[in-house]
């Protein structure tokens, strides 16, 4: 039996696990037979939420990741964060405490910053990140990411669909918000952000309930677990995976919906549809949709309305929670400062009354928003239902720029619904035809994206139509976090641009996704993640890929380009042009040749064989057919000796490389003008007649001036003797 | 121009010598003068017929021609009395003038013969130098092999 803890359960992997699972799979070459007896104390960790972790399976397999022994048929679902599932876990080197594996979904990159922030480090209120790990996963067939967590003492605070143990409301303080603020504090400090606070990542940390930690935030992007109840105005809107990193604002806000869902029991607006969920949240404000649907507890109304507060302004931050749990009275804050327009405006039959509504009824309703657009039907509402003279001027700049649109009036029409929802949502997602993520998630959404079929498309026609540079003209104010964002997507922009290899949304993807695993088909399964993994998931996978493949491809290149520390725009030039094979090859082993010099290993026999096959090209960088023989012959040696810089110094001796140009050069020349003098020779036979004729005539002359001449002498000498 | 009309003296003036030299040869040695006229006469006809540049024909001819006629004269010189009679009875000898008229045979067989066999040394060398070079280029191919010729297949086209 597996109860399902999260609230959106996605396709993909992890149902293919559960397939496996059910299959009885094999266990791999470090799984271990026999976790016995203490896989069953392992199992009993009774929640206060009332549940037993559930053990499924019960063959004893483990796998040793690390210092921990994982026990792949032992579920715990209670520990289950989204698509990633939960087992029982030992740590090896530590007797006291319990711990469990999250075995992340492949399909979607973890989070590296936060990952290196609270591996080994212990934050009150947050759970114990004790370890994390790349390893084989056998029920998935491939690696992944494995985190491994101390098993919180108590259970999960709030199950979905069950009961929940009652906090008291003057406890709540002590219990649920300090120790969250102080991660949330920690968190901020370092300049990153949790992203998955909610009343269902809540566990108590000790047995008597008297504190609560708050569980994974590493395994998924920011925000893609989150409910859309718990995710801001701006962000809601996003597709989950495109939700950004945020700021502290979004944690805080979070908080709020998760003092209010711990207040009334349950996840607030949970019987509502996420469409109802948007519309409510955006007609009447966060708070006012929250005490609308739900009977909150008095006690808590004051926290829950400066948190949900709409203006990120005017949002509670650290110091009026502090003042609220000292008991001192906190600036009273306007839940809903979003402007209502006199009079609607109608899209597709649907009346809206605020521009953020009317951006996402714009968003839903692409094709037909655009006759009111274009029109200047919305920007007369902005000018007179909403007297917002200066959104409506930016509006009739966005039409008129239409009327300069070229030959493709289809992609200047989407422009403009694009640019019209960003002035309407200035600080909302970017949509684009079905599209919708923040600018600090375009990252995360490309990655998902192209892992779950959809390809990168979306993605670059939101970035080569230039849609988020409009978005960042609409931000008022300078903020260093959007002028970061501004400087990182000018370069994605020139990425997505290039189409040769090494560049195109995958150097975008490993550009701003520092947790993206390499998606090369030959290494996909690896789950290389650092540059130091790369050569030997590409050695392992040398034995069995066929040999006329090249070991680099699309994705390879662009990830060397990223994440290795050398320069390699001469090599990714080098291979703009496959045609050229030697150079083409010379780039190829070269990348790889810098990655081993940098990071080993130092013996990569299978690589360096498959490259040896394919030096063929390489080796015409000489042009004498003496060095070549060399080369060729020394090839085979190096290979055998796993050394690619060894390998690639062999075909790039620059002196040897100038020398044998050199003589090259002079050997063309040579054979030239041998060409031309045997052409010469060849041709001239006429000349050569004419001139044999006038030589031989003056010789035949002189000689019979010569022969004259001793003829006298003789007979004078004759005569004087 | 001026090249021209000086070279046209110039032969004006050497023929003008020739017949001067003629004139006092007929006024003081009657005899030679007479040994060299006929002995000569197939130079003359050469050098009346001959149109090639630098009258090398008939500078052969003459060549050959008056080593023929030199021992005749170099006879009459020795003889003390130097009259016509002793000159025209020493030509008129059939052997002197086979001597003398097949020398003069001779240097225009020889003008004959040298162009073709000129023709021939310088073929010859020719295509002694045409195979020394292909072998340098199959050296230069053996050495540098394909790349070579695609190299020069490149910078022909």
């Amino acid at each position: 039996m597996e109860r399902v803890s999260s609230n959106k359960e996605k396709p993909g992997l992890m149902a293919q696990e559960a397939e496996m699972q059910k299959q009885d799979v094999s266990d791999g070459a470090d799984e271990q037979d026999g976790a016995g007896e203490k896989k069953d104390s392992r199992a009993q960790t009774p929640g206060l939420g009332g549940e037993e972790p559930v053990a499924s399976g019960g063959g004893g397999r483990s796998v040793e990741i690390g210092n921990f022994r994982v026990f792949s048929d032992l579920r715990l679902p209670e520990y289950d964060m989204g698509n990633c599932k939960a087992y029982a876990a030992d740590n090896l080197r530590r007797e006291e405490g319990g711990a469990f594996a999250l075995v992340t979904d492949p399909t979607v990159p973890t989070r590296q910053d936060l990952i290196r922030f609270l591996t080994g480090v212990h934050i009150g209120g947050q759970i114990d990140l004790l370890d994390h790990e790349i390893a084989h996963w056998p029920l998935l067939d491939r690696k992944t990411m494995v985190l491994f967590y101390e098993k919180p003492a108590g259970g999960r605070v709030l199950v979905p669909g069950e009961k929940q143990k009652k906090i008291d409301e003057h406890d709540f303080a002590k219990v649920v918000i300090e120790p969250l603020m102080h991660v949330l504090q920690a968190v901020a400090d370092k300049g990153l952000t949790h992203r998955n606070i909610r009343a269902d990542n809540l566990f108590f940390g000790d047995p008597m309930a008297e504190k609560v930690v708050v569980g994974d935030c590493c395994a998924a992007p920011a925000g893609f677990n989150q409910p859309l109840v718990y995710e801001t105005i701006s962000r809601m809107t996003a597709d989950p995976a495109g939700r950004g990193l945020g700021s502290v604002l979004d944690d805080l806000y979070a908080l709020g919906m998760t003092i209010a869902a711990l207040g009334i029991g349950h996840t607030p607006l949970e019987k509502l549809r996420e469409q109802d969920i948007i519309d409510v949240k955006l007609s009447k404000g966060s708070f006012q949709a929250v005490v609308m649907n739900e009977k909150l507890p008095l006690a808590l109304i004051e926290p829950v309305r400066g948190l949900l507060c709409d203006d990120s302004d005017e949002r509670w931050g650290f110091s009026e929670l502090h003042a609220w749990i000292d008991g001192r009275r906190a600036k009273p804050v306007q839940s809903n400062t979003e402007r209502r327009a006199a009079r609607s405006q109608n899209i597709s039959g649907k009346d809206y009354y605020t521009a953020r509504s009317l951006a996402q009824g714009i968003a839903k309703n692409w094709v037909n928003s655009l006759a009111p657009l274009r029109d200047g039907t919305v920007e007369i509402w902005l000018r007179r239902g909403l007297a917002d003279n200066d959104r409506a001027k930016h509006m009739s700049e966005a039409i008129r720029q239409l009327q300069w649109a070229g030959a493709d009036k289809r992609a200047a029409e989407d422009i403009l619904i694009a640019k019209s929802i960003i002035i309407l949502d200035p600080s909302g997602a970017i949509r684009f035809k079905g599209f919708s993520a923040m600018v600090d998630g375009l990252g995360s959404m490309l990655s998902y994206d192209v892992q779950h079929g959809r390809g990168p498309q979306r993605f670059a026609d939101v970035v080569v139509r230039d849609i988020p540079s409009f978005w960042f003209g609409r931000q008022g104010g300078y903020s260093p976090e959007v002028q970061k964002l501004q400087q990182a997507y000018k370069n994605l922009r020139y990425y997505i641009q290039q189409q040769s290899a090494g560049y195109g949304y995958e150097r975008c993807l490993y550009a701003i996704v520092r947790n993206q695993h390499c998606l090369s088909p030959m290494i996909e399964k690896d789950y290389v993640v650092d540059i130091t993994q790369l050569l030997p998931a590409l050695e392992k996978a040398a034995a069995d890929l066929p040999d006329d493949s090249w070991p680099v491809d699309r994705h390879i290149a662009a990830f060397i380009a990223t994440r290795l520390e050398d320069d390699v725009e001469a090599q990714l030039l080098a291979l703009q042009n496959p045609s050229d094979e030697v150079e083409y090859s010379r780039a190829i082993i070269s990348m790889l040749a810098l990655v081993q010099w940098r990071h080993g290993p130092d013996n990569l026999q299978n690589l360096s064989h498959w490259v040896a096959r394919l030096m063929e090209p390489a080796v015409k960088v000489f042009h004498s057919k003496a060095r070549r023989e060399r080369v060729e012959h020394e090839i085979p040696k190096l290979a055998k000796r796993g050394n690619l810089v060894e390998l690639y110094n062999l075909i790039n001796d620059e002196q040897e490389r100038r020398k044998d140009q050199t003589e090259f050069i002079t050997a063309v020349e040579e054979y030239s003008e041998a060409e031309s003098e045997v052409f010469d020779l060849e041709s001239s036979g006429p000349a050569r007649l004419e001139l044999a004729e006038k030589v031989g005539q003056q010789a035949a002359a002189f000689a019979s001036t010569m022969i004259a001449l001793l003829t006298v002498s003789a007979l004078f000498l004759m005569h004087i003797w | 121009m001026a090249r021209q009309s000086g070279s046209k003296k110039k032969s004006a003036f050497s023929g003008l010598s020739v017949v001067a030299s003629a004139v006092l040869l007929f006024m003081v040695a009657l005899p030679t003068f007479i040994t060299l006229a006929v002995g000569l006469l197939p130079s003359m006809v050469a050098f009346m017929f001959d149109r090639s540049q630098g009258r090398t024909m008939s500078r052969c001819i003459f060549g050959l021609n008056f080593s023929g006629v030199a021992p005749y004269i170099m006879e009459i010189w020795q003889q003390g009395a130097q009259t016509v009679g002793v000159a025209t009875q020493e030509i008129f000898q059939p052997v002197a003038l086979s001597i003398m008229y097949g020398a003069a045979g001779l240097g225009w067989l020889l003008y004959l013969a040298m162009p073709p066999i000129v023709a021939n040394v310088l073929n010859l060398s020719a295509q002694r130098r045409v195979s020394e070079l292909r072998k340098k280029q199959r050296g230069l191919i053996k050495t540098w092999g394909d790349s070579l010729i695609k190299e020069i297949d490149r910078s022909g086209s």
